[in-house]
């Protein structure tokens, strides 16, 4: 595949046509800039995103994000749509860490307030917050107590103490998708997450406590509480080990029955199956599940970094409080309904690395943020800005509702291991005043930021492209990373 | 306790390949049983970090079965990934109670390392193929980390 394949349809978008090979069910689109589409072409990404464009039942197009990158299967970055009831549900569409997604925190605390205690609050919260490889969390709980949490999600929490009832109201579905079915996922998913409850994980996961840097939409940026110069804090991490071993066993079963649909794919890893089959049904009822664990799991280290400021801060500032700005998820299945040709109709979209962003006006947003649209979490690369964007009637006229999900990495981590030093990296973030509490110098070298496309660049092509629209700009002082 | 000494395997015979997002092994060997063989012993390393590090104090058993070969290596190291996961184990030295192509039993020895140096969420499908090299086989999986 090289550039010449792709026609450009506006500043911000190329689209690779049906007819570029024989097994498309439709056009492929990528939203990028010349530079992002050079450097998307190093990898295999668009191939994939080619591969995903042959799903049976896929309406419209395929969609890639800027911050597109090879992943398995789909590309991360991916979103494609597919008819309900008879166009196929795909788990590798949605990935093994079923809602993975991103939560933001704000406080009423500027970088004044917290500048002299940041040290400890770093170590604090690399205390409180279980991470790493292997590390399992204080939640452990039986089958029951797990079947609880997939069927209430966050509002296990919430039952618990561990949540507030505007924790909830601020998070993606109310953090519990109802249909959830524990009895449709498989015991090795309770055994292997059993204690992993409130814990971050490793790779690219992390807690961060960032400032806002620069505020481009006010009445956004009021609506979610954001100031310049306030003191906010982010978690990106998903649904453990629970939602790979359900992944895990749903692209096993339907491997086993996707010839019987008649189903003939590019790549093994998109297997698939109708919605509207046994096993796609089970598969629904099954990654909502793990959804729902994953809204739990990021409440509970919500709890814990509140826990983290207030052993910190109290009676050192006037308000070490923390409230949710929102919560949202960016791999996930999502039965929403959509205009496609001045038709409405009922799609199941697939988010891979991409995240919702409804426009405003939507019924599903929280009061709060019906005006403005779904607040959409944009983290950048380990010592890089973060970004906090809103949905718009672009994303729901052009993409499904979704837009990007993070910078996108270029550079494959062995290079990244062999060209950063995670020692050197550490020093050199905190010259520029980022504490980092890092649970490896290896897994710090993987994600450096030379790792990941320019997470700015990527912002400009989705406002540019009108898929999202800059609220405010982040910037971090204390990483803790698995 | 016994730990892993070197092993004697040819250059070739198990070599990170760059992916971008995830880890992937390229995984070349004689026959099948050897390829599955090297399969492990990579993936224990991506684990360990060094063999070294695995203490070869643990036997266990499993068996596994597929629809055709490719879907016995994912099911075969998915359940070596579970183990790691669940318990820290990481197992490097694998003998065969029997072999098909679609179906095996094993015995494999190791250990719970002091520190896993990767998490490996899953063993994909992706683009995966056993295919013939030479006088051998090749296969490239791909690890969601």
């Amino acid at each position: 595949m090289n550039q010449s394949d792709f026609k450009r349809i506006s500043p911000y978008l190329y689209e690779i046509p049906r007819s570029y090979r024989g097994d498309m069910r439709a056009p492929a689109r990528f939203y990028a800039d010349a530079e992002l589409l050079q450097q998307a072409l190093g990898d295999k990404s668009l191939d994939q995103l080619v591969n995903s464009a042959t799903l049976p039942g896929i309406v419209a197009y395929a969609l890639a994000m800027p911050d597109i990158h090879q992943g398995y299967g789909f590309p991360i970055g991916g979103v494609v749509a597919t008819e309900t009831p008879d166009g196929v549900i795909s788990p590798g569409g949605v990935g093994y860490d079923i809602n993975c997604g991103v939560r933001l925190l704000g406080t009423r605390l500027s970088r004044e307030d917290v500048a002299p205690y940041l040290d400890d609050l770093a170590t604090q919260l690399q205390r409180n917050c279980p991470h790493g490889v292997g590390r399992g969390g204080a939640f452990t709980l039986n089958r029951k107590e797990m079947a609880e949490v997939v069927r209430e999600g966050a509002r296990w929490a919430l039952k618990h103490g561990y949540a507030t009832e505007m924790d909830l109201e601020r998070t993606e579905e109310n953090g519990r998708i109802a249909g959830a079915d524990p009895d449709k996922i498989g015991p090795r998913a309770y055994e292997r997450a059993a204690d992993q409850l409130g814990t971050l994980g490793a790779g690219n996961h992390f807690i961060e406590v960032d400032v806002v840097d620069e505020v481009f939409d006010e009445t956004a940026a009021a609506a979610m509480g954001l100031f310049p110069g306030q003191i906010v804090a982010q978690i990106h991490c998903g649904s453990r080990g629970f939602g790979h071993q359900v992944c895990t066993d749903y692209v096993a079963r339907f491997q086993k029955v996707v010839h019987k649909y008649g189903i003939t794919l590019p790549d093994r890893e998109l297997v698939c199956a109708p919605l509207n089959s046994p096993e796609g049904q089970d598969y629904l009822a099954a990654m909502k599940g793990a959804a729902n664990f994953a809204f739990c799991n990021r409440q509970l280290l919500t709890h814990l970094i509140r826990r983290s400021f207030d052993e910190t801060l109290r009676g050192k500032v006037a308000n070490a409080a923390v409230y949710q700005v929102y919560d949202i998820a960016h791999n996930m299945a999502k039965i929403e309904e959509h205009e496609v040709d001045g038709r409405r109709m009922s799609v199941c979209v697939h988010r891979k690395g991409a995240t919702r962003a409804f426009g405003p006006g939507s019924p599903v947003l929280p009061a709060v943020y019906r005006d403005i649209g779904q607040p959409v979490l944009v983290p950048g690369s380990m010592g890089t800005a973060s970004w906090v964007l809103v949905g718009t009637e672009g994303s729901m006229a052009q993409s499904f509702g979704s837009t990007c999900h993070g910078a996108g990495r270029m550079m494959s981590r062995s290079r990244a291991k062999r060209e950063v030093q995670g020692g050197e990296l550490r020093r050199e973030l905190e010259s520029r005043g980022i504490r980092v509490r890092a649970g490896s110098l290896a897994g710090l070298a993987e994600e450096a930021p030379e790792a990941y496309k320019d997470v700015d660049r990527v912002i400009e092509v989705v406002h540019g492209a009108g898929i999202a629209r800059k609220v405010a700009r982040l910037v971090p002082v204390a990483v803790v990373k698995g | 306790m016994s730990r892993m000494t070197a092993l004697e395997l040819p250059d070739d015979a198990i070599r990170i390949i760059d992916h971008t997002a995830d880890w992937a092994l390229r995984v070349r060997a004689g026959d099948l049983p050897e390829l599955f063989r090297r399969a492990a012993v990579g993936m224990a390393r991506l684990l360990a970090g060094d063999l070294a590090a695995v203490p070869l104090d643990e036997t266990r058993t499993l068996a596994v079965a597929a629809d055709d070969a490719e879907g016995l290596l994912v099911e075969w190291l998915g359940e070596l990934a579970y183990w790691a996961e669940r318990d820290g184990f990481v197992a490097p030295q694998v003998e065969w109670e029997a072999f098909l192509p679609t179906s095996l039993a094993a015995t494999v020895r190791g250990g719970r390392p002091a520190e896993l140096q990767k998490h490996i969420k899953a063993v994909t499908y992706h683009d995966l193929a056993i295919r013939p090299i030479g006088d051998g086989l090749e296969a490239t999986i791909v690890f969601d980390v």
